[in-house]
């Protein structure tokens, strides 16, 4: 603005003209500003409050303040064990996401063919078709008598169906589906910025083409591979539609429990305290897998 | 390079284009079934179908139900829509052109209901909405939540639009006379238009789509599709419900080739 000012022919209004615009630009922003302040931030800082709240009978929530809900949501063992089978779940969707994602990626970041506009909205189109409709997919596919198992038992492989779902391997398949994008589109992004000729002077150098990939690209493509596998880790955390459609009553994530206590049992201090555990246990564990990767990239280097 | 490694090359290149075209089909796999089950012939979800028919197109316009869902879901997504391609241009404008120190911060803020699990967005503003007493009878809350969880996607593609050229077209345009509001309309509009349509549309399908924000904030006796597709999955399991889901990948689809054309078109234009 600045700069451009200095070019501008008429230069006499400048002062009053170039002040007057920016105390009104203020405007532009202030719906947003008002928006997240009174609805976002807010509402995060009540939630707060809420896990607080003494639990009623024929109310959400009682009058007072204790730290109860957190010591029964830090002490009960079933709540302590569906707290660890979500978390196991992030640790195996992520990978397995990753393992997927990378290959799609690279290849997607790099290719100089026609077809990539289509290949990006492939990968970007599941995305956009909401999670009811992909988990019900899903359940075509994998059900009892579902596309899968009719197909193996009409090929002989197999005399009665599998059980592909309404268990952890269902709920991983489907999660792995939903999540994948958002693997591979960071990726995507980091990978482009790589330059090519850095691979093509590791190779040049006598390096043979996987040794030249993970000593150039891999280490550079660090960055993606964070933010990817952290943004699939904490979305597998908060899923609710897949677990509830492909888990059935045999998976129970903390999403789940939430809405249970929520909507079911009206307990809200409850749920809300049961959120935030959840919330602290995933910000934990990224924080920790940061501190680590770090050092892992540090060595790398 | 030997022989052999270049042999081996080949092997390893052959092997990971296999590989990427699976995960392609996984991704895929999915959606391409819904569609074929929705126009199965037959009375149960049989693969492969018994026959082409639309007979399951005709009982789910015939779902009062369903319809009713649409309707929702429809004029749901155009108010969020609406209202966060208002919100998130207004903001975009600020950031990218006037805001300074504070444009990080800002664009942290603005992006950050994406960040946020979704579900744990909605219990927060469950709980608000009834600790201010706007309670959930009226759509309000409702419309507030969609609008939230859309509002990142407009303004990180009309932020990254108005990133792509500077301000000085609309201050020759300022400098030749123009109010602000025509430099706008007749400068700025015209330049930010792919990343206003991409925002918006983008905006339309996610709220269509929003699941966990309509279950905790939807009124008594409301529903939208998604949610009524999940409650009639729980006792009906007939092509009706592949049908609902092919009609939403279709409106979904749609949307992303207008997007495509409208960024083509951009590329014809500049590239």
């Amino acid at each position: 603005m600045t700069a451009s000012t200095l070019a501008a022919p008429a230069a006499a209004p400048t002062t009053a003209a170039a002040h007057a615009p920016r105390s009104r630009a203020i405007w532009l922003i202030a719906p947003a500003l008002v928006l997240l302040g009174v609805f976002l931030l807010l509402p995060y800082l009540n939630i707060v409050l809420m896990s607080l709240r003494p639990p009623a009978v024929g109310a959400p929530y009682g009058a007072g303040f204790t730290l109860g809900n957190y010591g029964r949501a830090l002490t009960d063992g079933y709540l302590l064990g569906v707290l660890g089978d979500t978390l196991l779940l992030g640790l195996t969707v992520t990978p397995i996401c990753l393992l997927l994602g990378y290959p799609v990626a690279f290849h997607l970041a790099r290719t100089r063919s026609r077809w990539a506009g289509l290949l990006y909205v492939l990968v970007l189109s599941p995305l956009l078709v909401g999670v009811v409709v992909r988990s019900f997919g899903w359940l075509i596919l994998l059900s009892g008598n579902g596309v899968i198992n009719r197909a193996l038992i009409d090929l002989g492989w197999i005399d009665t169906g599998l059980q592909l779902m309404n268990n952890r391997l269902g709920v991983t398949i489907a999660l792995v589906h939903v999540f994948l994008p958002f693997m591979i589109l960071p990726l995507v992004g980091v990978i482009q910025s790589i330059d090519p000729s850095l691979e093509a002077a590791a190779r040049s150098l006598g390096a043979s083409r996987l040794r030249a990939f993970l000593r150039v690209s891999l280490p550079l493509s660090w960055p993606g591979i964070q933010a990817g596998t952290v943004l699939v880790f904490v979305l597998t955390l908060s899923a609710y539609v897949t677990p509830v459609m492909l888990g059935g009553a045999q998976v129970k994530t903390v999403s789940v429990l939430v809405v249970q206590s929520l909507i079911d049992n009206f307990q809200w201090p409850a749920g809300a305290a049961q959120a935030l555990v959840l919330t602290a246990c995933g910000m934990l564990a990224v924080a920790a897998y940061a501190r680590l990767t770090r050092r892992l990239s540090r060595g790398l280097a | 390079m030997n022989h052999g490694s270049m042999v081996a090359d080949r092997v390893m290149d052959a092997l990971l284009r296999v590989f990427i075209g699976a995960v392609y089909a996984f991704l895929l796999l999915p959606i391409v079934v819904i569609v074929l089950m929705s126009l199965n012939a037959g009375e149960f979800l049989t693969f492969p179908p018994q026959g082409l028919s639309l007979r399951w197109f005709g009982a789910l316009f015939a779902n009062e139900g369903f319809m009713r869902a649409m309707g929702t879901s429809l004029a749901l997504a155009a108010a969020a829509t609406v209202g966060a391609t208002l919100i998130g241009t207004g903001a975009a404008l600020y950031v990218v052109r006037h805001a300074t120190r504070t444009r990080e911060a800002l664009r942290l803020l603005l992006m950050m209901p994406l960040m946020l699990p979704e579900i744990l967005t909605a219990i927060a503003l469950l709980f608000f909405l009834y600790a201010t007493g706007i309670g959930t009878r009226t759509v309000f809350g409702l419309v507030v939540g969609h609008v939230l969880v859309t509002l990142p996607y407009v303004f990180t593609n009309v932020a990254s639009a108005l990133y792509n050229q500077d301000g000085s077209l609309e201050q020759a345009a300022r400098s030749l006379g123009a109010s602000p509001a025509r430099a706008f309309v007749r400068v700025t509009l015209p330049l930010i238009k792919p990343g206003l349509i991409t925002g918006a549309l983008f905006a339309f399908v996610i709220s269509f789509d929003l699941f966990n924000m309509s279950l905790l904030l939807k009124g008594v006796g409301m529903t939208t599709l998604p949610l009524q597709l999940f409650d009639y999955l729980r006792w009906d399991f007939d092509p009706t419900a592949a049908a609902v889901s092919t009609v939403s990948i279709v409106l979904t689809l749609a949307a992303v080739v207008w997007i495509d054309r409208s960024v083509g078109l951009r590329t014809l234009r500049f590239g």
